[in-house]
């Protein structure tokens, strides 16, 4: 058994007095796709978060490619990381898509792709356009390299964040509802970048509402009910014969 | 026009002094409010506090007496406070020290408003981003938040700097030898008052319209990416 590229044990987060997470573990092998799918508030995109430090998990380890996140506390007891470097190193290799897409509306597409390449990974210039070339290529965005994110579509400006996150060569990808905020015209063709990364062998985690995603797609679906995992396992399995009412009322309700 | 042409040393050393005056002060209030901005929004409290204060104090008063403030009082304070404490000896403020260095920042708290409001004006996804790519804070306040946040604050900026400019106009009341201090002497000791004055008002226009075309041209270079309304 090799190392998991991804492992999360007992996670637990909360805001104020309101438990978000209550000890929610997973593990991730090189190539797995996991769909992680619940009602809003289930606590799910927390998870997520949590997993490259966007939020600060209240406890919980998170593990990429057997390499611990080393954790803290300052003198009021809260959690931080213990070396601000060593998160930033883990965070380049745990890339994130994010609902709103994010890219950095000032520079270019060429620009948003070369960015961590460039500054963070420090690969040098002509290497690095090289592989973004190819990267835009692989989202189908070779003819808008020049573009500036206010001028793409939706559609466009999400496969311009999976080349960004793409461009950390990360061990894992973290997409955080990626087609939540677009419209529905324009959720296929993200689909299908994400189904190329799945079938090259990309490991991913995908908090998505897209149900014929994570039935063909992942290789094991998770269904967090009010920030634990109700059912986990293998969509086949799980979503021809759900386990709890939770799962099957969560079911009934997106189909 | 004689007239003028006659004085045009004295106009030409005082529109010097002014541009300087105003250039050193914006340098000060620029500083002040990008400390003033980041303390404010600093997870920080005691820093927040402090900014608020300086911000509700400095906004509050009139400049001019601030200036008359510290070029009077704040002399003295410096001296006794030399003498009780005994480290050092007499110091003597120069006007354009007191000058420069009130208007500055005076005007920091009002950039301090600005420069806020444009970083809050960057999607908190852009930063987050950033974050997300292992990026450190140097490189996501120089690449990410510091492009942006030019293009925010240009429009509150413009407004505060051409106030500024002509604020520079009150140090003629602690001797400084500015634009106003001149054309104003000139004009009573030969009796023509409103020449000078309208030489002045000239001379302003055209510095305003400078600082207008130069931060036209800024704001050209800062808003790529943004969709025009």
């Amino acid at each position: 058994m090799t190392e998991a590229a991804l492992k999360v044990v007992d996670l637990h987060k909360s805001f104020g007095a309101h438990e978000v997470i209550k000890g929610v573990s997973l593990e991730a092998q090189k190539g797995d796709v996991i769909a992680i799918l619940g009602a809003s508030g289930s606590g799910k995109s927390t998870f997520l978060r949590c997993i490259n430090l966007l939020e600060t998990p209240n406890s919980g380890d998170v593990y990429l490619a057997g390499e611990k996140m080393q954790m803290t506390r300052n003198r009021h007891g809260d959690v931080i990381p213990a070396d601000i470097a060593q998160v930033e190193r883990m965070r380049a290799r745990a890339a994130m898509v994010f609902q709103g897409f994010n890219l950095w509306s000032h520079m270019t597409v060429m620009e948003n792709v070369l960015e961590g390449p460039l500054y963070v990974r420090k690969i040098p210039k002509a290497q690095a356009r090289e592989q973004a070339m190819a990267l835009l290529a692989k989202v189908g965005l070779s003819d808008r390299a020049d573009y500036y994110p206010a001028h793409l579509s939706g559609g466009q400006q999400q496969r311009v964040a999976i080349a960004r996150a793409l461009a950390m060569d990360p061990d894992v990808m973290l997409f955080d509802e990626p087609t939540s905020a677009l419209d529905p015209e324009l959720v296929g063709e993200v689909l299908a970048v994400m189904r190329d990364l799945a079938a090259e062998g990309r490991t991913m985690l995908v908090v998505t509402h897209e149900m014929a995603f994570a039935r063909d797609v992942s290789t094991k679906t998770v269904f967090l009910h009010q920030g634990e995992v109700c059912e986990a396992g293998p969509p086949e399995q799980l979503f021809a014969n759900p386990q709890t009412d939770q799962f099957r009322a969560f079911l009934a309700r997106m189909n | 026009m004689d007239l003028i042409f006659e004085y045009r040393a004295q106009l030409l050393s005082g529109t010097l002094l002014t541009v300087q005056l105003a250039l050193a002060s914006l340098v000060i209030s620029v500083i002040f409010g990008l400390l003033g901005a980041w303390a404010k929004l600093s997870a920080n409290r005691i820093a927040r506090r402090f900014a608020n204060a300086y911000t509700t104090l400095v906004r509050g008063v009139p400049d001019l007496v601030l200036i008359m403030l510290v070029f009077y009082g704040g002399q003295v304070t410096l001296n006794n406070l030399g003498e009780a404490l005994g480290l050092w000896g007499y110091i003597e403020i120069s006007q354009f020290a007191a000058g420069a260095g009130t208007i500055g920042v005076i005007f920091g708290a009002y950039f301090t408003e600005t420069f806020r409001g444009a970083i809050m004006a960057i999607p908190r996804g852009q930063i987050e981003a950033g974050i997300s790519c292992g990026m450190p804070r140097g490189l996501i306040f120089r690449h990410i938040i510091w492009p942006q946040m030019v293009r925010f604050a240009l429009p509150g900026f413009t407004n505060t700097w051409l106030v500024q400019l002509k604020t520079t106009a009150l140090v003629s009341v602690i001797g400084l030898q500015d634009l106003v201090y001149n054309a104003f002497t000139a004009g009573r000791s030969t009796g023509q008052l409103f020449t000078f004055m309208a030489a002045a008002f000239v001379i302003y226009l055209t510095l305003t319209a400078i600082s207008d075309i130069a931060l036209r041209a800024l704001d050209r270079r800062y808003s790529v990416g943004g969709v025009r309304a």
